[in-house]
């Protein structure tokens, strides 16, 4: 037996446990990285007024969750490149001539036009994108303006990563669950792999489970490395997993493995799912699939008896034309194997009581019905919109107190292809000011060709960025926004989970640097209605929304790194569940009145064109970028000077590509230039391009983009009704048909890109 | 299959237990908050090499120097991509 650990008070109490020591003349704020979505603690220190260095929390609870995007902070934000101050276009739309002017002429200017577009259209043609995972301090602010104004039409990059899977989790159960990964016993990516340096916190807590013992299945196409560290790896075809999880519930069904005890009391539709799902014997799954039977029933048994088991958020069923049968599986299979609500399993945690959240603060009960009916893409695709989420008022009210729960700003969206066809002209109506917000939208969403003609066809177009990133090029102000370092920040995981956390601000915003926060304020203000954002200061606002604890913000950073109430499990005995029946719905009640099928089903692909004989996969994120950003940091693009294509050895040798050759990747949407790199991980057929490229180095203005029009992946994310998911109306980026054309290597140039096109 | 009741109880004290300790310890501030920083510590302390985490380019950071921010920021400093 191994000795007692020894207890030793004093040792306890000790400096050990402290913050790190620091070189004389430097202090420390303990923030939160905003830099990518995952949200680390860390901290932040800081000498003659500026951060100089970026490290891990002294809190054992966050140990080690950095990574090379958050060390680069600030050197990435002191970019000689920033905006300072606010930009008007001067020239033509896409011109690259702006003069600097001051946020009050702008502001005036922006809130004279909007009004006009709204008296001569109506409110609805004023449409918004963004998210709060990339602007933190807007808690809200936005929708609540446009909720007075009465423009359902806000747009985010979350419709297709995180808020349509919390939007369509809400079906099954009424809320989004969180993976309780410090005592599961088997965790399930489906396509996701977290890495050191991508989805830091999210690597270590699965590392640390698997080190404790708990089993790891990989559902991927490619032999990613979380693939080669797991129990089991099912090499499933790109787009199949829907299929795969049609499989695993006819073995777990059919072995009688799942929980009888929560399937009978809390279930309803049991008997109709089980019809389904006798539709999909092993043999048919593995030829949807691509994997062996055997493994197949392996996995499904491993999920269901060595639990409790977690099959954490991942945005590849986020992405597919299966995309709402795909997440509604995954919630099926959480429910009737007993993970809901139960320690090692799927958490259902709610609201937290003591704070303001900011579903609250967007007041959407104002938005009349006659607006909500307006809301874009509702009519044909309607899962996140107003129209499939006004339903769950009532049992939300009754369960989490509340009517409405916009999970990971997710569940009450216009649809964003809707949108940029209403916005191109091609609508049910004019769609004429586009604001985006820390947001690259003609590079963030389907069919980038008609952003670009929807952008173009509009009479006012506000961003509020870091840089002069390709959508921004079209814009008519572009207004220079603050940054992580340079704001205090309360996060509120966006109602996933009820825990707080308090990020300090750590040094003043740079020239004319305005928080979303300021952004909103001055907004309101310019439409007559500065009463919707009353606070003074960002501070004022956090004191607001968190005067039920008895404490301010500052008395909140003081006490704690994370503030959260005591953990509740399987809160449905008392309550219910936040469902139309009140129970966990197999069958889908809210689905079968919008006019779709209730149960999860499986699309096949449509046929092939033989012009376009591979298939492509997209969204994949290299460690030293997030999103489209931070192509203009030097270490980083070091790292990753040009895109990559992967493809098979086999797929090289059929299309007689080599390492290294530059080569177009095509399909019926567009194509682009991209570099080959041939690695053994991808299987034959399918190659994996990467998102969000360009470079800021090249010319900017229509027609060049900074390379967006050469290198941007939404080129080839086609938005055509076969490649939609039905219920959500989201592209599919998991499997499109696509071809590699050869190219002259004197058309392209190994030459740094700095070199190749100066900037402007 | 369905969980038997006693083991469920005993997991929901466990996970409540630790997740009052992750608690006290980001207080870090009494002697009972120290403790808890301390068993959370050592309880997700890996030895150096099994620890997954552990990385050159993390481990090595130095970060920046103020004034050449300064001068990087102003342009001062040529910046190759
Ligand atoms: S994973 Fe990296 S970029 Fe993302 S929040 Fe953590 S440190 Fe920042």
């Amino acid at each position: 037996m191994p000795a007692a650990p020894p207890f030793d008070p004093q040792a306890i109490s000790d400096a050990k446990f402290e913050e790190r020591a620091v070189r004389p003349g430097v202090t420390t704020k303990r923030t939160i990285c905003q830099t990518c979505d995952i949200a680390c603690s860390v901290v932040a220190e800081v000498e003659k007024g500026r951060v100089v260095k970026i490290r891990s929390s002294d809190n054992p609870i966050f140990r080690d969750n950095i990574c090379m995007k958050g060390i680069m902070a600030p050197k990435g934000l002191a970019d000689p490149t920033r905006i300072m101050k606010p930009l008007k276009r001067v020239g033509k739309r896409g011109s690259g001539e702006w003069e600097e002017v001051s946020w009050d002429e702008a502001i005036t200017d922006i809130g004279e036009r909007l009004k006009t577009i709204i008296e001569k259209h109506g409110p609805e043609a004023w449409t918004v994108s963004t998210s709060q995972w990339n602007t933190a301090t807007d808690h809200g602010l936005g929708r609540r303006i446009m909720n007075h104004v009465g423009s359902p039409n806000w747009i985010s990059g979350v419709a297709l990563c995180a808020g349509n899977t919390a939007a369509v989790n809400r079906f099954t159960y009424g809320w989004f669950p969180m993976g309780d990964y410090a005592n599961t016993k088997c965790i399930v990516l489906m396509g996701h792999n977290p890495r050191r340096h991508s989805w830091t916190p999210m690597y270590n807590f699965i590392r640390q489970a698997q080190a404790r013992g708990a089993k790891l299945i990989v559902t991927d196409p490619r032999r990613s490395s979380s693939a080669e560290r797991a129990d089991i790896w099912l090499p499933l075809k790109a787009g199949s997993d829907a299929a795969m999880m049609l499989g695993w519930l006819k073995v777990i069904l059919d072995e009688e493995l799942y929980d009888k005890k929560f399937v009978k009391n809390w279930t309803i539709g049991f008997d109709d799912l089980r019809k389904r799902v006798d539709e999909y014997p092993l043999e048919r799954v593995a030829k949807l699939t691509g994997c062996d039977p055997e493994m197949i029933a392996k996995a499904a048994r491993m999920y269901a008896t060595d639990g409790p088991s977690i099959i954490p958020w991942t945005p590849i069923t986020d992405m597919q034309r299966n995309s709402t049968s795909g997440i509604r599986l995954q919630s099926i299979l959480r429910s009737v194997c007993g993970y809901i609500d139960v320690p090692g399993g799927e958490r259902l945690e709610g609201f937290n009581p003591d704070i303001i959240n900011e579903s609250a603060i967007e007041m959407h009960h104002l938005l009349s019905d006659e607006q909500k009916a307006k809301q874009l893409g509702s009519d044909k695709h309607p899962a996140f919109t107003y129209r499939g989420q006004e339903v769950f008022r009532e049992p939300t009210k009754r369960v989490y107190g509340q009517e409405y729960a916009n999970l990971i700003m997710g569940c009450h969206m216009a649809t964003p292809s809707a949108t940029f066809r209403a916005m191109a002209g091609q609508g049910p109506y004019p769609v004429k000011a586009f604001f985006f917000l820390g947001n690259n939208p003609m590079m963030s969403y389907a069919n980038m060709p008609l952003i670009i003609e929807a952008m173009m066809n509009q009479d006012l177009i506000v961003a509020h960025e870091h840089f002069m990133i390709p959508s921004a090029q079209l814009a008519d102000y572009v207004l220079p926004g603050d940054s992580w370092l340079e704001r205090p920040w309360l996060m509120d995981s966006f109602g996933w989970m009820s825990s707080v956390r308090p990020s300090e601000k750590a040094m003043e915003p740079p020239g004319e640097c305005k928080s979303t926060f300021e952004f909103w304020k001055l907004i309101a203000g310019a439409l007559d209605k500065p009463e919707l954002v009353p606070w003074d200061t960002l501070e004022d606002f956090y004191d607001y929304r968190l005067e039920k604890t008895g404490m301010t913000f500052d008395q909140l950073v003081k006490k704690t790194d994370i503030y959260f109430a005591p953990p509740k499990f399987r809160q449905y005995e008392q309550k219910g569940f936040a469902t139309p029946s009140g129970k966990v719905e197999l069958k889908s009640s809210i689905l079968e009145e919008l006019g779709f099928d209730p149960l999860p089903y499986f699309r096949e692909d449509p046929p092939v064109d033989p012009k376009y004989p591979l298939k492509l996969f997209t969204g994949v994120r290299e460690d030293g970028f997030f999103q489209t950003g931070h192509r203009h940091i030097p270490e980083m693009r070091k790292r990753h000077p040009a895109p990559l294509v992967f493809v098979s050895p086999g797929t090289a040798e059929q299309f007689q590509v080599e390492e290294d050759e530059w080569v177009e990747v095509e399909n019926e949407l567009g194509k682009i230039s991209i570099k080959v790199a041939i690695k053994d991980a991808m299987p034959d057929g399918l190659i994996r391009i990467p998102h969000g490229w360009w470079k800021p180095e090249m010319k900017q203005g229509t027609g060049h983009l900074s390379g967006a029009l050469k290198y941007a992946d939404a080129q080839l994310c086609r938005d055509d009704e076969d490649y939609l998911d039905r219920e959500q109306g989201i592209p599919h980026l998991k499997g499109v048909p696509c071809r590699i054309n050869r190219v002259k290597q004197s058309e392209q140039s190994d030459a740094p890109a700095s070199e190749m096109e100066p900037a402007e | 299959m369905s969980i038997n009741e006693k083991l469920l109880r005993k997991r929901e004290r466990s996970a409540a237990l630790m997740l009052w300790m992750a608690k006290r310890s980001s207080y870090n501030k009494s002697l009972l908050d120290k403790a808890c920083r301390w068993a959370v510590n050592r309880a997700t302390t890996l030895p150096p090499e099994e620890d997954f985490l552990r990385d050159p380019l993390i481990d090595s950071d130095e970060g920046f120097d103020a004034d050449e921010l300064d001068r990087y920021q102003r342009g001062e400093i040529s910046k190759i991509l």
